[in-house]
């Protein structure tokens, strides 16, 4: 039995992981394709993919100008070869901190770094509260977007309660905040930030990092020092390419039309350090295999396993990869070469629903046939390779006429199934199946359920950024009355699509936008532009740029949206022309 | 009248050779001369398992089988997808053109018979409610869905509830429900779930596969249900 198999088989005795999972994926699916094709231009992946292959096809000479790019900025620029090296590198460049605000890092999970730091000696804390509740349950992420997916709320809040939080019910904002308050309280002394990187835009040295808690925001702003960690691959060539990759990004991931916060980090504040690892970590080897490389384009966003079902069925956990679904089965065994992830490829059923929604357009479930290929030609069980052998011999003849053994042992092997009655193959159907009229007769006359249209954006840009923007949670006025603990600053620009706010230079300076009680943003009428693509203009330069939409939020527990974690509650848009605002 | 060739499945000819006969019978309730071809297998367990030499020499019997017809129709799409889409891969250099242009010559049965100029002729009438589910290969690889649901809905009395979550895969996936038994059932169980709510007993597909696979667990787990292929459908719905 292969060792996604026996996981898989374990996970679905415990308890079907798609109880939990198949009603909030199947409506992040839907919501998602929503996004997609109404509050999205109509070539959003085609310009992410475009972006994207542009980036794997010259990715050393984007490496290159990105090295040069980091000189400018002050950002220090470091290559990993391997785990191990990247690992080094950190622990190095953290010198003697020794509080560390960890968020949410996908290369940090595959180098395995929170427990590398810990074994150091460093007291590294887990920031996103996603990641915080799988630390403590210790079985790591389910998932790369929402790690703690595959608990419930009551698990969720036995954790918490073991852990010492004071949580009397399992109520997901009760549960949310008590994470939040240990994440703020350890802000209160932290001597070093790591992140990881969903872009890093080569002619600029912008770090570009999606959020929506505010963890990220107090981690590169709070500490003295900032490490992001990033695959190689994760380069852009500039900031319209990065755009591109935004707007494709937490539609697909998430379905929100943006994260809350959207970093473009450029030069350390004065006194303060940042740093910016690049992992290579077997991705050069991937680079160089024709078959394989398109999925260096991956952008980390989830798509492909929200949409399938394998995953649905198995849970997350019981890839045993850092990298789960079909995204996980084509990487892991292309990252780990040591045969451990080797079963991984056959861990789908090759429907191609991960191909259908992956936003940069990678082929995924034809490189899993590739892999199975590989697997087959290099490894493969003997007893496998003999079975094939022989029926090849049977149907290959000018008669091909043998039995079709291949599904008869199909539907036996299925039989002995947990939760399937006792006694077991399961019934092969009759050649000549008997048919009952009466089993044409509706049971019922059931109402469908039609789901609502989703609503077309307003042709008027400001008419739907101001609906938008509310929709984010938001508040939109034509005035805002001072208040004590605000913080006003001044748009760059505005987009209509996601309801989000651009901040530019001074304005998105990270500190004292989270110690403020409330932001004030003025938004010029004439700012808005359509959708994030155009924003390109607005953020020319290298400077710190930071996208606000709606209030920090968190969807970690049961993917129910929880506002208001790190930073400031409110968010409130003053749209207006001419002068307003102060 | 058109000539055609009817390439009967490995599969379907060991489990529900009558489905065989149904397409027959429609295809020549079009008015086509129909030569039938039984038996052979596109090469897809083998290919799909990462086999491809013995994918390939198998696949090589069910072309020999098909030359000299201009037509080839596949009442399945899962092995229509094979052929058109990786068989001819296969071959490298200009044997794998030709067989390129060999594998445009077959044609998955509901998409035939949609598409034939004498399909809106067809007294179709049968009465009672159905829902209707896609091979994952059919409905992504060659865009089967509209067009059999098409046929269903000329179906006069015949009352076609589609699934809500119909682009679902199955869970059958050939090998995989050998390799990984717990997680496919757990995938038809699902999809028997979405069948049930829809409150009809009785599930169509264009792939005999999906189907087994779904019978057998909706047996095992004491859901009355009858499977049946378009092909039958069409073929009841002319009696």
């Amino acid at each position: 039995m292969s060792p996604f198999r026996a996981r898989a088989r374990a996970e679905i005795e415990a308890g079907p992981p798609a109880a939990t999972l198949s009603p909030i994926l199947r409506k992040l699916v839907a919501d998602s394709r929503d996004q997609l094709t109404t509050a999205s231009p109509s070539d959003a992946r085609a310009r992410a993919q475009a972006a994207r292959s542009y980036a794997v096809d010259h990715l050393d000479e984007l490496q290159e100008q990105l090295r040069e790019s980091c000189a400018r900025q002050d950002i220090g620029y470091h290559r990993a070869a391997t785990a191990e090296e990247a690992v080094a590198l950190v622990t190095q460049l953290l010198g003697d901190a020794r509080r560390v605000a960890k968020s949410k890092s996908m290369v940090a999970e595959e180098v395995g770094l929170t427990h590398a730091l810990r074994v150091r000696g460093k007291e590294v804390l887990e920031t996103d509260i996603g990641e915080y509740i799988v630390d403590i349950e210790g079985r790591g992420p389910s998932h790369i977007t929402a790690p703690a997916l595959h608990l419930n709320r009551a698990r969720i809040r036995d954790l918490l309660a073991g852990a010492g939080a004071d949580v009397p019910d399992d109520d997901p904002v009760r549960l949310s905040r008590a994470v939040r308050d240990v994440v703020a309280e350890f802000f209160g002394e932290v001597d070093a930030g790591i992140t990881g990187a969903n872009a890093v835009v080569a002619n600029s040295g912008r770090i570009v990092i999606v959020e929506n808690e505010g963890n990220v925001s107090l981690g590169v702003s709070r500490p003295r020092l900032h490490i992001a960690i990033t695959g190689m691959e994760k380069v852009v060539a500039d900031e319209e390419a990065a755009l591109a990759v935004l707007q494709v990004l937490a539609p697909s991931a998430t379905a929100q039309p943006l994260t809350a916060y959207t970093h473009f980090l450029g030069a350390p504040e004065d006194g303060k350090e940042r740093h910016l690892v690049v992992v290579d970590n077997g991705r050069s080897e991937i680079l160089a295999d024709e078959r394989y490389r398109d999925v260096l384009r991956c952008i980390r966003c989830g798509a492909c396993m929200n949409a399938c079902p394998v995953y649905t069925a198995a849970g997350g956990l019981s890839y045993g990869s850092p990298y789960m679904g079909p995204i996980g089965a084509v990487v892991s065994p292309l990252l780990w070469r040591d045969g451990r992830h080797a079963d991984l490829p056959s861990a789908s059923s090759l429907c191609g629903r991960c191909t259908e929604v992956c936003p940069v357009g990678i082929p995924l479930h034809r490189m899993l046939l590739d892999l199975r290929a590989g697997e087959a030609e290099n490894g493969g069980s003997r007893v496998e390779k003999a079975a094939w052998k022989s029926w090849a011999a049977a149907f290959a003849g000018r008669q091909g006429r043998a039995a079709s053994w291949l599904a008869r042992l199909g539907l036996r092997a299925g039989g002995r199934l947990p939760g399937l009655p006792v006694g077991g193959a399961r019934p092969i159907p009759a050649a000549s199946p008997s048919r009952d009229p009466a089993m044409l007769v509706p049971l019922d006359s059931i109402e469908l359920e039609l789901a609502p249209e989703p609503e077309p954006l307003a042709e008027d840009v400001v008419a739907a950024f101001r609906e938008r923007a509310s929709v984010v949670g938001a508040v939109v006025a034509d005035e805002a009355e001072p208040e004590e603990g605000d913080r006003r600053v001044r748009a760059t620009a505005a987009v209509a699509s996601t309801g989000g706010v651009l901040l530019t230079g001074e304005a998105a300076a990270r500190g004292a936008l989270m110690d403020a009680r409330r932001i004030v943003v003025d938004v010029e009428e004439a700012s808005v532009v359509r959708f994030p693509q155009e924003l390109g203009p607005a953020l020319a330069g290298d400077g710190d740029a930071l996208i606000l939409t709606g209030a920090s939020r968190t969807a970690d527990i049961e993917k129910r949206i929880v506002r208001g974690i790190h930073g400031p509650e409110a968010l409130v848009v003053v749209v207006g022309s001419g002068t307003t605002g102060t | 009248m058109a000539r055609v060739a009817l390439f009967v499945p490995c599969y379907m000819a060991a489990l529900r050779p009558d489905d065989g006969g149904h397409a027959r019978r429609v295809l020549e309730r079009l008015g086509d001369e129909v030569q039938t071809i039984v038996g052979p297998c596109c090469g897809q367990p083998a290919f799909n398992s990462g086999y491809r030499s013995e994918a390939k020499s198998v696949g090589r019997a069910l072309l020999r089988a098909a030359r000299g017809h201009e037509t080839i129709v596949i009442p399945s799409g899962s092995c229509a997808s094979m052929v058109k889409h990786y068989l001819p891969g296969l071959w490298a250099g200009p044997r794998g053109a030709s067989i390129e242009r060999m594998s445009e010559c077959f044609v998955e049965f509901g998409a035939y018979v949609a598409a034939h100029p004498n399909v809106a002729a067809l007294p179709l009438r049968l009465s009672g409610a159905v829902t209707y589910h896609d091979s994952c290969h059919g409905r992504r690889e060659l865009g089967l869905t509209e067009g059999a649901v098409g046929l269903l809905e000329q179906v006069e009395g015949l009352d076609v509830r589609r699934l809500a979550y119909e682009d679902e895969c199955c869970g059958f996936g050939g090998t995989f429900t050998v390799k990984e038994p717990e997680v496919s059932v757990a995938m038809a169980r699902a999809k028997l779930e979405d069948v049930a709510s829809r409150g009809v007993r009785v599930l169509v597909s264009g792939d005999l596969s999906c189907l087994a696979h779904l019978e057998a667990t909706a047996r095992a787990t004491d859901q009355s249900l009858e499977t049946w292929t378009l092909a039958e459908l069409l073929d009841r719905a002319l009696a």
